[in-house]
């Protein structure tokens, strides 16, 4: 262990420690040489610089310099010199302390570093290891959740045909069989997908694509909905929309979108779906005549099973719909926003990143 | 009813079924009696080609997940010699999966948990795409108002003349050569562009929605040329 005296504590200390050596040696500074006077001076110097570093160490050796040349070297009490060896000693003095204190400094930042890199070299092994552990946690998850996912497809297949086999039969409550295998299947799909974006292992194939290719997608989706409830706009006059996006997961937020927006909007309000664009976004909109959001809420809804305010604890639905969307928009470097509809009911914004094309027009 | 019609036309002699699963297998079955006369089943891959081989049946039902080897492998092996129509059940929602499955060679495919009237409405689609004989390089086809001609690289619509570029129309010509066929991304960027150096392909989404603004009735709507998401575009007769 190092000895008690750190930092400022360090100054003080080793000053008064030299004032009374000097005070003890000046008492019988006739019955010692001067080459013995050196060496406890030396070791002031040392032991300053051991504990208050270089500075102090440097400090010390010059104050014991002027010290030892006042009072212990002939003539005494004056700073002048008397014979040529005896500044051999002094200079010796101060060349010894200086370079010890250098030396001394030096091995303790060494040992300084070590110390550290030795403790940097623990933490990164330790955190190798939780790495490695997480990694293995996470395939398992992986495995785990691939497995369950197929695990669940084989026998909700087998649910749904033998559910229309009966269906064909007449018996209409075969249809609500198949209806909520349908959902189940729905639900875990969800599931496995939150998990595996968190997990950042959901590979996407940003390319591009255009707003019009994905909105025809999306109202493919929706075919059975007669136009009326769901328009989507064309601006046939402008050139194609283009932008840089996963075609699939694009797909995914709007027609969750969509979904939620046919949902809660009363029988006779159409759903307007809309793609437009904003210097460098791709922006689509989907419009409801819904009851809205309360502004209180408004960020809370895209938040992972959200449920609206008073509403039945078995709603039907595990609320993963717009975390995953806000999610997916965010991983292409989009956004997924709220606003409310001014006409009444709420605008859900996508902004996906824009593309300029300048498509060669004559030959392949 | 027409339906009934087009069953009497698809009637096929053997279809068979590789499928591990017992229930998926009988439902499958229930499904597609009415389709075939003889419907042979096997549980695993190697059962699968064995019985493909002596069999040669009209359509191959194929499940991805066997026990023995992987789906695809089986895709592969049955397409060295046999041209019959694969339809692939599989339990993965990926699209990167259903890509590779047509990259394979595979017609069509379902993902689990699957309709089985829906299921069985795309094997007969296949059944009759099989029968009818492929569509000649000079052809004229006509779809509604919509008229191409393949040889003279022509293309009206309602009588009038449409102006396609020699992209657009290489993309149209290579989609309605296999109507009712999704084709992948790649498979499209192959039969249009070869070889030829560059990246020019990656634009082949705006092309095609240039081609649709030209050809379709509704481009939000498109019903000539349908997109499959992440996986291709399939030309609809």
């Amino acid at each position: 262990m190092r000895i008690g005296i750190r930092g400022t504590m360090a100054w003080p200390f080793w000053v008064a420690t030299l004032i009374v050596l000097t005070l003890v040696m000046h008492g019988v500074r006739g019955e010692i040489e001067e080459a013995h006077v050196v060496i406890p001076y030396l070791l002031v110097v040392l032991g300053g610089s051991s504990t208050g570093g270089r500075a102090l160490g440097f400090t010390l050796a010059v104050l014991s310099f002027l010290l030892i040349d006042y009072y212990f070297q002939v003539p005494f009490d004056t700073l002048s010199v008397g014979k040529p060896l005896d500044w051999v000693v002094l200079l010796a003095f101060l060349a010894t302390a200086a370079v010890a204190t250098q030396l001394l400094t030096r091995a303790q930042d060494e040992a300084r570093e070590a110390e550290r890199r030795a403790r940097e070299v623990k933490e990164l092994s330790e955190v190798a290891e939780h790495a490695e552990a997480l990694r293995a946690a996470n395939h398992l998850k992986d495995m785990l959740l691939a497995s369950v996912s197929h695990d669940l497809r084989t026998p909700l297949t087998t649910i749904k045909a033998l559910a229309q086999d009966v269906a064909a039969g007449g018996d209409a409550r075969a249809r609500i069989i198949e209806e909520q295998a349908d959902r189940l299947s729905h639900m875990v799909a969800n599931l496995l997908d939150l998990s595996r974006i968190r997990a950042g292992a959901l590979p996407l194939r940003l390319e591009i694509n255009t707003a019009e290719d994905l909105l025809g997608a999306v109202s493919a989706q929706f075919a059975a909905v007669p136009t009326a409830r769901l328009k989507a706009a064309l601006h046939l006059d402008q050139p194609a929309l283009v932008g840089v996006f996963d075609f699939v997961q694009s797909l995914r937020i709007l027609t969750n979108l969509v979904e939620n927006a046919l949902r809660v909007s009363p029988p006779g309000a159409a759903v307007e779906l809309d793609a437009t664009r904003n210097g460098a976004e791709l922006v689509f909109t989907v419009r409801d005549r819904g009851p809205g959001v309360p502004a209180a809420e408004v960020e809370r809804i895209f938040e992972a099973f959200y449920r609206p305010e008073g509403s039945p604890p078995d709603a039907g639905r595990a609320g993963l719909g717009l975390a995953i969307s806000r999610n997916l928009a965010e991983l292409q470097g989009g956004t997924l926003t709220h606003a409310p509809n001014a006409d009444g009911g709420s605008v859900f914004t996508l902004r996906l990143p824009l593309a300029e094309v300048e498509l060669p027009t004559s030959s392949l | 009813m027409r339906a009934g019609v087009e069953e009497a036309t698809v009637q096929a002699r053997t279809l068979l079924v590789i499928e591990d699963d017992v229930q998926i297998r009988r439902a499958v079955r229930n499904a597609l009696t009415g389709s075939a006369d003889r419907i042979v089943e096997a549980a695993n891959g190697r059962e699968g080609l064995a019985l493909a081989a002596s069999w040669r049946p009209d359509l191959v039902v194929l499940d991805l997940g066997l026990p023995d080897m992987p789906g695809i492998a089986v895709c592969r092996e049955i397409r060295t010699w046999g041209k019959m129509p694969l339809v692939v059940l599989t339990a993965r929602h990926a699209e990167d999966e259903k890509v590779a499955l047509l990259d394979a060679g595979a017609d069509d495919y379902v993902t689990k948990p699957f309709s089985i009237r829906e299921f069985a409405a795309r094997v007969r689609a296949q059944l009759r795409r099989a029968r009818s004989s492929s569509i000649p390089p000079d052809a004229v086809v006509t779809v509604g108002d919509l008229m191409i001609d393949l040889a003279a690289r022509r293309v009206g619509r309602a009588g009038e003349s449409v102006h396609l570029t020699p992209i657009e129309f290489e993309i149209l010509r290579v989609l309605a050569s296999q109507p009712g066929r999704t084709l992948t991304h790649r498979q499209i960027f192959d039969a249009v562009w070869g070889n030829a150096a560059g990246n020019a392909h990656q634009y082949l989404r705006v092309h095609i929605t240039n081609l649709r603004r030209k050809i379709e009735q509704n481009p939000v709507t498109p019903r000539l040329i349908v997109t499959e998401p992440g996986v291709g575009y399939r030309f609809e007769r």
